[in-house]
């Protein structure tokens, strides 16, 4: 096993987060290690395509859109000395999200609708990271809101955009020229690249204030 | 400038702690915070683990309030298996009226094919009904007792939704699902035919109602549709079964009927 990021492993081309919980989602567990499993975590294909993020585990992280829990339970792990405030809105998803914040002391749950901060204002404190993977047309939008309530200065954010989402009409590398191009407006570009051949027409972005 | 903060309020920098499960449910500003909200909070509690393990728990137990209320959304499948019954219900009288005009005719292969449709569609119909029993008694306890599952639950289906059929008088569920056939009369009337025009709702098939003489009947569904009204909102707000409902209701019955 190799250490490619904090808490993270890479062994055979398989990735890994070291972690001593069982596991959440039908992963495999080998003493100590939770597989991670690029299919089912956008955050793993991205890393497992080589891109990496330095964490140091003590960070605050806001993550929008949430649902079961796959992708903040790895975090969880990678944070282990941080804070994970984890925004989902759907009901049923968020059952499955509340298990595992009650296993896992760093993780926040939080039913509230990412479109409106505002609501949860008074309850997340500035963070070092946002995190956003929510399919939603108006996705660029809520990021820039949640930034402008959330992230510290020196932040960093890293979102999951998929093409069909946005626009079904448009080509999905017109859509992510232009979100792309929204996002460089405002924001400086660390990071871009495609999802594939994990998720179809999907890309990631990452970057910061 | 006031804010609204998880553990209380902020107002002109001076903090009044406000119980943690009331503030978490106040926690909104319209404009980002200018400072952090961790560091005017910290001193309030032992230290920074203190901190979050406080927030961690009033997190998961308001967020799982809210939750068991959403799922209570299993109205919406209620809806679906009721209009499923009376689709599946309307097939087998049809079926049957047909079987019955072949069978005064002849008696073969044929009516024996029909006769399996029935049995099969007559077993579907069980089995929802089974469930909508399931479902019914966990979502809407009160209701599901007062009226029995099968009436309950169309009392819901007519209203559309949980959330709607609380807000709904008692006027209104007294007469709900009499509107369906009261259209039906009055287009008749309307084109010159002759039709009974429907005085009663779906609560008029309960027992306590029909075995009332005439002249009862009304008042005693002015009282159930009162107490249903009632029942709905405890089963919509809380979830649990409230026995002294039913009571009430078995009394005025008792008294109605002697
Ligand atoms: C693609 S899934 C996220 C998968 C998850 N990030 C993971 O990797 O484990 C998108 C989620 O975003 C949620 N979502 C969409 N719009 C939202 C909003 N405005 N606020 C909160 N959650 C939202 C959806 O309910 C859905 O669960």
């Amino acid at each position: 096993m190799k250490e490619i990021m904090r808490n993270v492993y890479l062994k055979d081309g398989n990735l890994f987060t070291k972690s001593r919980y069982g596991s959440h989602y039908g992963e495999k567990v080998l003493s100590g290690y939770r597989e991670w499993i690029p299919w089912r975590s956008k955050l793993a294909a991205m890393i497992l395509k080589g891109y990496r993020i330095s964490f140091s585990g003590k960070e605050k992280l806001l993550y929008l859109g949430a649902a079961s829990g796959t992708t903040v339970s790895h975090l969880a792990d990678i944070l282990d000395e941080g804070i994970i405030y984890a925004v989902e809105y759907a009901a049923k998803p968020f059952v499955k999200l509340l298990e595992l914040a009650k296993e896992r002391e760093n993780i926040v749950p939080l039913l509230f609708d990412a479109s409106k901060p505002q609501i949860y204002s008074g309850i997340v404190e500035k963070v070092d990271f946002i995190y956003q993977d929510i399919s939603q047309r108006n996705q660029i939008e809520i990021l820039e809101k949640n930034i402008d309530f959330f992230l510290k200065k020196e932040g960093s954010f890293l979102i999951m955009v998929k093409a069909r989402s946005i626009d079904s009409t448009t080509s999905p590398s017109e859509v992510f020229k232009e979100v792309t191009r929204r996002i460089e407006e405002k924001f400086d570009l660390l990071a871009t690249d495609s999802l594939e051949p994990y998720h179809r027409d999907h890309i990631f972005i990452y970057g910061k204030i | 400038m006031n804010w609204n903060l998880w553990f209380g309020k902020l107002e002109d920098n001076k903090l009044n702690v406000v119980d943690f499960h009331i503030a978490f449910q106040n926690a909104q500003n319209d404009s980002p915070l200018p400072f952090n909200l961790f560091e005017v909070g910290r001193s309030l509690f032992r230290d920074d683990r203190d901190y979050y393990k406080t927030l961690r728990k009033i997190a998961i137990k308001i967020c799982e309030e809210r939750v068991e209320k959403e799922l209570k959304r299993e109205d919406r499948y209620v809806v679906a298996l009721v209009k499923a019954l009376e689709e599946i219900e309307e097939s087998k009288n049809l079926l049957s009226e047909k079987l019955d005009d072949i069978r005064g005719i002849v008696e073969n292969e044929l009516t024996k094919a029909f006769d399996d449709r029935i049995k099969y569609l007559d077993e579907m119909g069980k089995m929802i009904e089974n469930e909508i029993e399931r479902v019914m008694t966990k979502i809407a306890p009160n209701i599901t007792e007062l009226l029995g599952a099968k009436i309950a639950a169309k009392l819901l289906e007519r209203a559309g939704s949980f959330e709607k059929l609380v807000k709904l008088p008692a006027s209104k569920i007294q007469i709900m699902g009499a509107e369906k056939s009261l259209y039906k009369a009055l287009s008749r009337i309307k084109k010159g035919q002759k039709a009974k025009v429907p005085k009663h709702g779906i609560i008029f098939v309960h027992p306590y109602i029909r075995q009332l003489p005439k002249s009862k009947r009304g008042k005693m569904a002015r009282f159930l549709a009162a107490k249903i009204a009632i029942a709905a909102k405890i089963d919509y707000f809380r979830g649990e079964l409230n026995e002294s409902i039913l009571e009430a209701v078995r009394k005025r019955y008792e008294e109605l009927s002697r």
